[in-house]
């Protein structure tokens, strides 16, 4: 019996629209979680494609020894294409001339992802048995051979290699490459047990594939083995990846407490709705079992549908989103499986969740209501509202990121912002205390309201800020990303390294590029060193201080040392001042945070058999994804200038001028060219489609923040219906009143604006220092901009409300029609 | 009318805690109702009888006394209980009507039929509503009723389930002359052809004249009017 009645009520509401609230926000938080979950899974399924080709596959695992044949069936099993590289340096000679070569041994299948370009055109196969395709340079280092010489075996030089899919972006790289066919490696004579050579297993296969894999292989991986993805290691398309993978999944928590907020507003209402319906039923003698039957299946109803169009609009969403991606990434197409799954448990666990607490109350509506109107029903606290909903946000959250931290310093953010804005929008309003209660003027009037009804004016006044705050913040967030992707790879971001020019050579190829290009840009020296010492206390390899060594952790490795007059463009110093006395050094951030440096300490390098001490002077921030050369350590010129040094250079060079390079190298046979043009246009593509999910993102955070300010203003008008009424009837003008009521949601909306821009340019602080690494300023406009369309929005939104309810009779209002 | 008690009140009392202190609402009520008879509470507003009606209809809880509904203890009931007494025994007609307005007549009317379980509850509202002259309106949904047939709904939907005791506040008091006069016309002659007992709080004298006994209450004391006529019918109209 309560089931058909629950399907009676739900099927008349529906049909009169007493539903479209509570639907449609179930259905724009499913529609978002379901639409962006696709969306950003088709993406990053199409970003990490082309990215890919920068790794020359999928996965790597790269290993000093070889891997367990058992892993490798694993891959199989799994269904992923595999090959491997060898890795080895070794000494090659030609005649008389001899030069230390990085060995890459392939076999048929590599690479997996990309292309290998050389000086003919793209390779088609891997280099002949017996013969050697290798780095341009190699030649001019060895004058020019027809053959050479690796351990015992000769080979023939068959091509020059320009460009190799997983050269990686080390600029200081220092050997010349040369790739050689597997099966040759044993005639060499190299590889003896023991020798130095590194395993790298590499992978390809679609997402559901490569996730198994990697949920089984890699906790199975030991300390020297590395697992390698696109988004491992600090290239600028890992760090473009990375950062527009965070903001998405940042904008979908917040897009998801959003539409938390308006299911929560939502049944709120729809449960106060029904408060005389409950009281009738139980009069007519429903008992306790009948109406908890009644209202959950009603509810589940509600939620169904809401659900189901969420589902639908979502995947058709995603559809249409397809339609204007380019044809390539449009035809990844990931499973839709996830999506669906978390957009239904989004929809299921937020309208439950958050009205669980109204239904409870809506349940224990006593039945004397219908005599004593003013009943209302029990008050189990608000914590336990609370409690729940916070539950209900942090478990969306969590399924949806599945970043434990990121969640809950939203829970936390979002709670925070709660009791902040009630706090402020409480005191702001009592603040109009002492406004007199004169009725014909309508400011007068609004002015009255608002301090009539404070602390329920607080509460939409939180509502109405969140989704400000939450619009602003997405609003500044997306503009700065795609603001500085655009400053880090202007038209003019150069697209040529060269690198180990020597320093016999810097006059003479700072001659050669002034004929061709305009501004030639400063070189860099580079000397090699390594840090031995912190503050006088010996540094350790990570290896050594897990193993419990005393010391200090170091970094295990040369690294490429520079000086400079002056601090690089796109450098920020943090802490201190940069270069000024003869031992300064500038150390960057994220080398500093790790090796736990500040400003101050000494530092000791062995360079060239010296020992060299420094004293930090300055913390340097450095934007990596710019394609400048870039360096952990910056000293002065009295320190280095001594040390023999190669140098690097970056410059632009149009695509029609190719035959500078092919020049340069005839001139300059033993400089490296690196040619990152086709880095820089993958990254573009990258921006591209990102700024598309951005977009999209945003859209669906304003459809969000416009439902929870309808569904605000809907709360506040139930309750101003009888106030009108009475006015109403005395007499008051439709006009003052159609006036009053816009002018104190217009000055709710105002208040609003003003706390939404406060309360997001602190959240935007917060996330720009902590998750993003932006730079900080404040949007001066938005403090003008915010509270005004506040305003006018909201006072709109309250004028449209009023319109309709004036449109009654005074006896309907006051009937409560 | 027959000898047999509907409703019994012994020394009813009930208060409330207010901020200066307990106020006494109802003060020792004593009623005797028999089973068929109909009874008009009178009285100025706040003197209780509205308090009364929520008391004998077992909607709320007293602070002391007795009240048997149909020979059942009200008091030895919890809530379930007196769902159930209700669903079986009693019904209501309000002032305000309390139609649920995404309901069309007909499904109002069948809703008590369908809580209590009755078999053909949509054959038995239309009977119902056929009585009260909407066979017409069948469909129609509160918000498109004037407030007269919107009452001669909820009237129809009060005698659905045949209660043995009807509760009638201020039935009239949201409708104009006309249709005052044929709202009270319909509820009494369809109370007496059900053997309904009915109370009946009003400010109307004209309607309480209608009932067989008439009381009086003021400051939470009730009293029966000396001017009862208990065999007052409808040659009065």
């Amino acid at each position: 019996m309560a089931l058909m009645l629950a399907w009676r009520f739900f099927k008349r509401e529906l049909f009169q629209g007493q539903l479209l609230l509570i639907i449609f926000a179930i259905t724009l938080a499913v529609l978002a979680v379901t639409g962006l979950a696709s969306v950003s899974d088709r993406l990053q399924v199409a970003i990490e494609g082309q990215a890919s080709q920068f790794i020359a596959a999928d996965r790597i695992i790269q290993s000093p020894r070889e891997i367990d044949p058992a892993l490798l069936a694993i891959a199989n099993k799994a269904g992923l294409t595999q090959t491997y590289v060898l890795e080895f340096n070794s000494m090659a000679y030609a005649g008389d001339k001899f030069q230390l070569v990085k060995v890459r041994a392939v076999e048929e299948g590599y690479p997996l992802k990309g292309q290998i370009e050389l000086s003919t055109g793209q390779a088609q196969g891997l280099p002949k048995r017996g013969s050697l395709w290798f780095e341009t340079r190699l030649a001019g280092l060895l004058s020019q051979p027809e053959h050479i010489e690796i351990g015992h075996a000769n080979f023939t030089l068959s091509a020059e290699i320009t460009r190799l899919p997983d050269a990686g972006f080390n600029l200081f790289a220092s050997s010349p490459v040369v790739l050689m066919r597997m099966a040759d490696v044993a005639k060499t004579g190299v590889i003896q047990p023991g020798s130095r050579v590194t395993y790298l297993y590499q992978f390809a296969g679609n997402a559901s594939q490569l996730t198994a894999f990697e949920m089984q292989v890699k906790p199975l991986l030991n300390t020297s083995q590395r697992w390698i993805d696109v988004t491992s290691g600090d290239s600028p398309i890992a760090n473009a990846v990375k950062r527009a993978e965070q903001f998405l999944l940042l904008a979908c928590l917040l897009g998801i407490a959003l539409a938390c907020a308006a299911i929560g507003i939502a049944a709120q209402r729809y449960c106060q709705r029904h408060y005389d319906v409950v009281a009738m039923l139980k009069t007519f003698g429903a008992s306790a079992r009948q109406i908890r039957i009644l209202f959950s299946v009603h509810l589940l109803l509600v939620t169904s549908l809401g659900v189901v169009l969420g589902l639908v609009l979502g995947i058709g969403l995603d559809k249409v989103i397809s339609l204007f991606l380019p044809a390539e990434i449009a035809s990844y197409s990931p499973s839709l499986l996830r999506p669906v799954l978390l957009g239904t448990a989004t929809g299921l666990i937020s309208a439950l969740m958050f009205s669980a607490y109204p239904l409870l109350r809506l349940l224990s509506i006593p039945p004397l209501r219908v005599i004593q109107r003013q009943l209302e029903s029990a008050n189990f606290g608000m914590w336990l509202h609370l409690l729940l909903s916070l539950m209900a946000m942090g478990l969306l959250g969590y399924l949806y990121s599945g970043q434990l931290a990121m969640t809950l310093t939203v829970v936390l953010t979002v709670l925070l912002l709660g009791v902040l804005l009630s706090l402020l929008g409480f005191l702001m309003i009592k603040l109009g205390h002492g406004i007199g209660m004169k009725t014909t003027n309508p400011m007068q009037l609004a002015l009255a309201g608002l301090r009539r009804r404070a602390k329920q004016n607080a509460v939409q006044l939180v509502g109405f800020s969140c989704a400000l705050v939450l619009l602003l913040t997405i609003l500044a967030l997306r503009q700065d990303l795609l603001e500085e992707w655009q400053q880090q790879l202007p038209d003019n971001a150069p697209n040529y390294f060269l690198v180990n020019i020597a320093p016999e050579q810097k006059q003479g190829v700072e001659d050669y590029l002034f004929e061709y290009i305009d501004e030639v840009p400063e070189l860099y020296p580079v000397i090699r060193g390594r840090l031995t010492q912190i503050n006088g206390e010996e540094t350790l390899t990570k290896k050594q201080v897990e193993a419990g060594e005393s010391g200090r952790l170091g970094i295990g490795r040369e690294l490429n040392l520079t000086w400079r007059e002056q601090l690089p463009k796109n450098n920020q110093i943090l802490e201190g001042h940069f270069n000024q006395k003869p031992n300064d050094v500038s150390v960057e951030s994220g080398v500093a945070e790790r090796l736990a440096l500040k400003v101050g300490d000494e530092l000791t390098f062995t360079i060239d058999n010296q020992t060299v001490s420094v004293i930090i002077a300055s913390i340097r921030d450095v934007h990596w994804e710019n394609l400048q050369p870039n360096f952990f350590m910056i000293f002065t010129r009295d320190t280095l200038s001594s040390f023999a040094s190669t140098s690097i250079l970056s410059f632009r060079l149009e695509n029609d001028k190719q035959q500078v390079i092919v020049g340069l190298l005839r001139l300059f046979p033993t400089v490296s060219v690196i040619d990152v043009g086709a880095m820089i246009a993958q990254l573009r593509q990258i921006i591209d489609q990102v700024s598309v999910s951005l977009s999209l993102v945003l859209g669906l955070v304003i459809m969000a923040s416009a439902l929870v300010m309808m569904a605000q203003t809907e709360a506040g008008m139930a309750s101003r219906q009888r106030e009108l009424a009475v006015l109403r009837t005395f007499g008051a003008s439709g006009w003052l009143l159609k006036w009053a009521t816009g002018l104190e949601f217009a000055l709710l909306g105002f208040i609003a604006g003003v706390l939404a821009v406060w309360v997001s340019e602190f959240s935007l602080y917060l996330l720009k220092t902590q998750v993003f690494e932006l730079n900080v300023y404040m949007h001066w406009p938005w403090w003008g901009i915010a509270p005004l369309s506040g305003a006018v929005l909201v006072g709109l939104l309250g004028l449209w409300r009023c319109r309709q309810l004036l449109n009654h009779s005074c006896s309907e209002l006051l009937k409560g029609h | 009318m027959s000898n047999k008690s509907a409703i019994v009140v012994n020394a009813l009392v009930k208060s409330v805690m207010t901020q200066e202190g307990v106020l006494t609402i109802l003060n020792g009520i004593d009623l005797d109702v028999k089973q068929g008879e109909s009874i008009a509470i009178l009285g100025p507003s706040g003197s209780g009888k509205s308090t009364l009606l929520g008391l004998l209809a077992a909607l709320d809880a007293p602070t002391g006394g007795d009240i048997y509904l149909d020979g059942e203890s009200l008091g030895a009931l919890d809530e379930e209980g007196k769902a159930a007494l209700r669903k079986e025994k009693v019904s209501f007609i309000f002032q305000s009507f309390m139609l649920v307005d995404t309901l069309n007549a007909l499904e109002n009317v069948m809703l008590p039929a369908e809580l209590a379980g009755i078999k053909d509850a949509r054959g038995k509202a239309k009977q119902m509503l056929d009585r009260v002259g909407l066979t017409h309106r069948l469909t129609h949904f509160p918000h498109q009723l004037s407030g007269g047939e919107q009452q001669r709904v909820a009237i129809a939907r009060a005698f659905i389930c045949e209660p043995k005791v009807l509760f009638a506040d201020e039935p009239t008091g949201n409708l104009d002359g006309a249709n005052s006069d044929k709202i009270t016309q319909m509820l009494f002659s369809m109370n007496k052809e059900s053997d309904t007992t009915l109370v009946l709080v009003t400010h109307d004298l004209i309607l309480a004249s209608r009932c067989q006994r008439q009381f009086m209450m003021e400051d939470g004391v009730l009293s029966e009017s000396t001017n009862s006529r208990p065999d007052i019918t409808d040659e009065v109209r």
